[in-house]
């Protein structure tokens, strides 16, 4: 059974312009240990969708739902579960807490999702992303690079079935955006399902598979066009 | 043009968007410019008022007196005051008697028995005279058709306080009964009269003015025809000086049997008082003033520089595209003199709400006919152009410092636009528990430690404020209360009977008094008024002297220093009054009073040794040994007694007692000073509330606005933190403790503040405002816990403010703003 699972949802926003459908008849089904990538220009709808699955947002029509979570008239208190306990965020620009360590960053995301020992699952995530020897660093002596692996970890952390990330390597130089979706990737295999959204062709060549949106709506899914190629033949 | 238009309309847009938070920053400093500028100007307005009262009850320009207890006829003395070279120059006289009396107000059982003065007046103007008219506050005035009728009208400051406005029975010295047929104000009783040697001691609970007319205090006095006191209305143009002048020649060469004095309006006491008055609180309001002013600059600064921050970016991108730094300025400086606009818009209505606030409290204290309280522009003027000038300037500067960066550093993003932890790095191994939530409120306090601190500062400064203006509320009734302890001392149901004239010390008036009912003790003694004086003469005020039998007394003053016992005669002083002269025990002081001569009086003054220091709060209380009024050639003799009740009994029995004994002036009770000590702080008080209201108002609207502005800061964050699951009530909590933490910060900043404040007030600012008492700084428990539940407590609720915004907050929205 697919994890994530969207049936002909849609979303539109009202504006003083019009109404502006973001998103129009989608079907998208994920399954565990698979990695998607949502492939288009900006503008088509790419961040709207994932901020659906994230329950950030509701579909104006259509059905959601995500482990077993029907989103699609989820309010109040059950948002907020679902939130700690189901899904987790990795964004483009990191949002990291500037206040707190890498390690504490970290931690945060064990904390809201409520797993004990917490500061031992930091630790072991912290470590697992390259980064123990920067535990006690702050978010503003890290790299752009560093600082997106600590928003992984922090994710990870959360220890939570879904994992969304939303341009994650928009702020990268191409090199790191690769060794940050290799990581994503290992997030896959070890049994999530992560949902990735670029504007990177080159770099959805490491996915399993492609969803191509354009304009609201799905244009194409499947594998990548010539085929999954290994990191290190991709090439900027 | 079309730039400066442009920038204009930015300007507003950025105002429209932060509504909320301009809103509050320009309440800020209207609320400043107000206080200050409704402050700064009372006194213009009361000097005014007190002129124009003066006016407007035609009072004398010029008194003649004539030598105590002697009087003249009347007619002789109209004829007199009309025998000047230039009649012309004189606009009107008046002739009046002053008849000191007994008087018994004593209601439904209620004992009252106080000294008083009938005053005897023609009645040829509207309400009573026409010179020195007579305002009528209650009851009916004084017409032509009660001359020489038993009926009068009481000064209205007695009448208030004893609850007798309207018509009224009243006894004068013991078997004149006169009805009150309402009370009145006279220009020379604006501030409360007193018999000589008490003024200005007792206030108005103790002393009866009363006005009738001149042929019925006549004869009351026993004395038909007879005046001792003129008053003399200048003609305008006429030279007040040279009127004088003609009026002494006319009246040595009319009567010159007669001593008779002359004494501009200008030189008397009680009118000298009005304005020195006005000019002693004035000094007292523009230290609020200026300090509410401040600590709203400091908060407009504060508050502006962070919303001139949030436009850094803006800045830097505009630097980066090679405009000029002058113009970037423009928009901030803009935005910044927008806002101080407002507020001293708002400030001219607070300064209005506030100066009519201020009218009303001293209108109830000090009663006349004008109050013109009229709008002041100059003062206003004056006083917004500073407001706004001081804003401003506060609000330029972090548009300076803003500007001054380099682009580079300004447009920063992603990575480096998070800035470094501040000073969140000293406290990274300190782990609070909590997990990593209950790190953040430390943290991101100390994230912007030059941010925090200021805002601490901003609410410090309204926290010293509070603790300032109730330090001296506490210090105020501190003091009453230390008076209290120290006169009640051992006899609190103990009065003091004052007689109609000297005695000997075992004359009929002791006797009668030792022999009514319910009375204990007696210690007779002697009263006389004075003055005291520093050696070298430089300081010198007026002393009430009781000559007590130290030995043998009802009740003697507690001593801080020195003792009782003492070989040659001396005197015991307050405090104050040792440290106004720079004295201690053993150092001599001068004091002048009075020498019995034949049937007269003259006076001497004499260097005497200070025997001891008392306790009391009154600087102008002097208490020597009844065994030593040889100095005064009165051995044996005395005026007055201390009677204490026989076990059981009150003061108010003793009053009944005594009351309307033969000899005995006035019953009053020990109480009764503090009364009148009470009464002298209560006009300072009410300014004090305004001050207070607004010192709470602006720590709030300190704390909500950057709590407001913080949130607008983080949204960043806390959207990150919903995004995780994270409910906004916890989000809002967090805000909440770190809120809280820089108001605990501040309380302390504030309370170190506000006691350096309240020193300054009560050591230096206050002793020239209220040179007669002696204040000890005081700061009540309640007063910490007001200025904590301010600073802790009110500030740290202030984010709750937000809690709608969070939970409104559009997730993806401001997660996909890029900054
Ligand atoms: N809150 C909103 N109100 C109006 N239009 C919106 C809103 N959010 C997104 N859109 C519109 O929806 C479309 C898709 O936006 P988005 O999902 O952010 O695109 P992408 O992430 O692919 O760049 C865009 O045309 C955008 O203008
Ligand atoms: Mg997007």
């Amino acid at each position: 059974m697919a994890v994530i699972s969207l049936d002909g949802v849609g979303r539109q926003f009202e504006t003083s312009a019009g109404v502006v459908d973001a998103l129009a008849d989608v079907d998208l089904h994920v399954e565990e240990g698979e990695l998607v990538v949502v492939l288009g220009p900006s503008g088509c709808g790419k961040t709207t969708l994932l901020n659906l699955v994230g329950a950030l947002d509701a579909p104006t029509s259509g059905r959601l739902a995500v482990a077993g979570h029907d989103l699609t008239g989820i309010s109040g208190g059950d948002l907020y579960r679902y939130r700690r306990h189901t899904v987790s965020f990795v964004f483009q620009n990191f949002n990291l807490f500037p206040g707190l360590t890498a390690l504490e960053n970290v931690r945060f995301g064990a904390d809201v999702a409520g797993r004990r020992q917490g500061e031992a699952v930091a630790e072991e995530v912290l470590a697992k992303v390259g980064l123990a020897e920067r535990a006690t660093h702050f978010p503003a002596q890290l790299s752009g690079g560093e600082q997106q692996r600590v928003a992984i970890a922090r994710a990870l952390a959360t220890g939570n079935p879904v994992l969304l990330a939303d341009e994650p390597t928009g702020e990268l130089d191409f090199h790191t955006g690769v060794q940050i979706l290799g990581l994503l990737e290992a997030q896959a295999e070890a049994g999530r399902a992560v949902l990735v959204v670029t504007h990177n062709r080159e770099i959805s060549r490491m996915a399993d598979r492609v969803v191509e949106l354009s304009g609201g709506r799905v244009v194409s899914d499947g594998p990548p066009a010539g085929g999954r190629a290994p990191a290190g033949s991709l090439r900027w | 043009m079309a730039r400066l238009g442009l920038w204009l309309r930015w300007s507003l847009r950025d105002l429209r968007a932060r509504w909320l938070q301009v809103a509050a920053i320009a309440v800020v400093i209207g609320l400043g410019t107000g206080a200050y500028v409704g402050l700064s100007s009372s006194s213009a307005w009361r000097h005014d008022s007190a002129a124009a009262s003066y006016q407007e009850l035609a009072s004398h320009d010029l008194r003649v007196d004539l030598a105590k207890g002697t009087t003249v006829d009347a007619d002789r003395l109209r004829a007199a005051l009309r025998a000047t070279e230039h009649p012309g120059w004189i606009e009107a006289t008046t002739v009046r008697l002053l008849v000191p009396v007994q008087v018994d107000a004593s209601r439904d059982g209620e004992p009252l028995l106080v000294s008083g003065r009938l005053v005897g007046v023609q009645l040829d103007g509207p309400g009573g005279p026409a010179v020195d008219a007579l305002w009528s506050r209650s009851g009916r005035a004084l017409g032509p058709s009660d001359d020489g009728r038993p009926v009068v009208v009481l000064d209205d400051h007695f009448a208030a306080e004893h609850d007798l406005r309207g018509e009224q029975e009243l006894t004068l010295g013991g078997s004149v009964a006169v009805t009150s047929v309402g009370s009145a104000i006279s220009p020379e009783y604006f501030v409360v009269a007193g018999d000589g040697a008490t003024a200005g001691f007792f206030g108005a609970r103790t002393f009866a003015t009363m006005w009738t007319s001149l042929a019925t205090a006549q004869e009351v006095a026993g004395l038909p025809g007879a005046a001792d006191q003129a008053g003399v209305l200048v003609a305008p143009g006429a030279d007040v000086a040279a009127v004088q002048a003609e009026l002494e020649a006319a009246l040595a060469a009319a009567l010159p049997d007669a001593a008779v004095t002359v004494t501009p309006l200008t030189e008397q006491r009680e009118y000298r008082r009005i304005f020195d008055d006005i000019d002693g609180d004035q000094k007292l309001f523009d230290v609020f003033a200026l300090l509410v002013l401040g600590g709203a600059a400091f908060a407009a600064f504060n508050l502006v520089g962070r919303v001139v921050e949030a436009q850094r970016r803006e800045i830097g991108i505009g630097m980066s595209l090679g405009v000029p730094r002058r113009s970037l300025a423009v928009r901030p400086l803009l935005f910044a003199l927008e806002v101080s606009l407002a507020g001293v818009v708002l400030g001219v209505a607070v300064g209005w709400w506030f100066g009519t606030a201020l009218a009303g409290l001293v209108e109830r204290v000090l009663p006349t006919p004008v109050w013109d309280t009229a709008f002041q522009p100059a003062i206003y003027v004056r006083g917004v152009l500073l407001a706004l000038a001081l804003t401003f300037l506060a609000a330029s500067w972090p548009v300076w410092r803003a500007v001054r960066v380099t682009p580079v550093e300004a447009i920063q993003v992603g990575p480096r636009a998070t800035r470094g932890g501040g000073l969140a790095p000293l406290v990274s191994r300190l782990h609070l528990p909590g997990g990593s939530l209950g790190q953040m409120p430390v943290r991101d306090a100390l994230r912007r430690p030059r941010r925090t601190l200021l805002t601490a500062l901003a609410i410090a400064a309204a926290v010293g404020l509070l603790v300032g203006v109730l330090g001296i509320l506490d210090s105020f009734v501190a003091t009453v209360d230390a008076a209290d302890v120290e006169l009640s001392g051992t006899s609190p149901e103990r009065v003091t009977a004052t007689f109609e004239s000297f005695e000997p010390a075992d004359g009929p008036t002791v006797r009668a008094v030792g022999e009514s009912a319910e009375v204990g003790r007696v210690a007779p003694f002697l009263r006389v008024g004075g003055e005291l004086a520093a050696v070298d003469g430089r300081e010198r005020f007026e002393a009430l002297v009781d000559l007590l039998p130290l030995d043998d007394a009802v009740w003697r003053p507690g001593l801080v220093a020195g003792s009782y016992d003492h070989d040659r005669p001396g005197v015991l002083i307050a405090q104050k009054a040792a440290n106004d002269l720079g004295v201690g025990v053993g150092d001599d002081v001068v004091l002048r009073h009075p020498v019995r001569e034949g049937t007269g009086y003259r006076w001497e003054e004499s260097a005497l040794p200070v025997l001891g220091v008392h306790r009391d709060v009154y600087r102008g209380l002097v208490f020597m040994d009844l065994a030593d009024a040889s100095l005064m050639n009165l051995d044996g003799i005395v005026n007055a007694a201390q009677v204490a009740p026989v076990e059981g009994a009150t003061h108010e029995d003793l009053q009944r007692s005594l009351f309307g004994l033969q000899g005995v002036a006035a019953v009053v009770p020990a109480g009764a000073f503090i009364e009148a000590v009470r009464s002298g702080f209560q006009q300072i008080m009410g300014v004090l509330q305004l001050v207070e209201v607004v010192a709470l108002v602006l720590a709030v609207l300190i704390a909500f606005n950057s709590s407001s502005i913080s949130s607008d800061e983080r949204a960043r964050e806390h959207a990150t933190m919903v995004a995780f699951g994270v409910a906004p009530r916890t989000v809002v909590g967090l805000t909440m403790v770190e809120s809280a933490l820089v108001g605990a910060v501040a309380t302390v900043i504030g309370l170190g503040l506000g006691a350096a404040l309240l020193g300054w007030l009560i050591h230096v600012l206050l002793p020239s405002t209220l040179p007669d008492v002696q204040l000890d700084l005081a700061i009540s428990p309640r007063t910490f816990l007001l200025a904590a539940g301010m600073g802790v407590v009110a500030v740290g609720l202030a984010p709750l403010l937000t809690l709608r915004r969070v939970r409104r907050m559009s997730v993806p929205d401001t997660l996909r703003a890029v900054e």
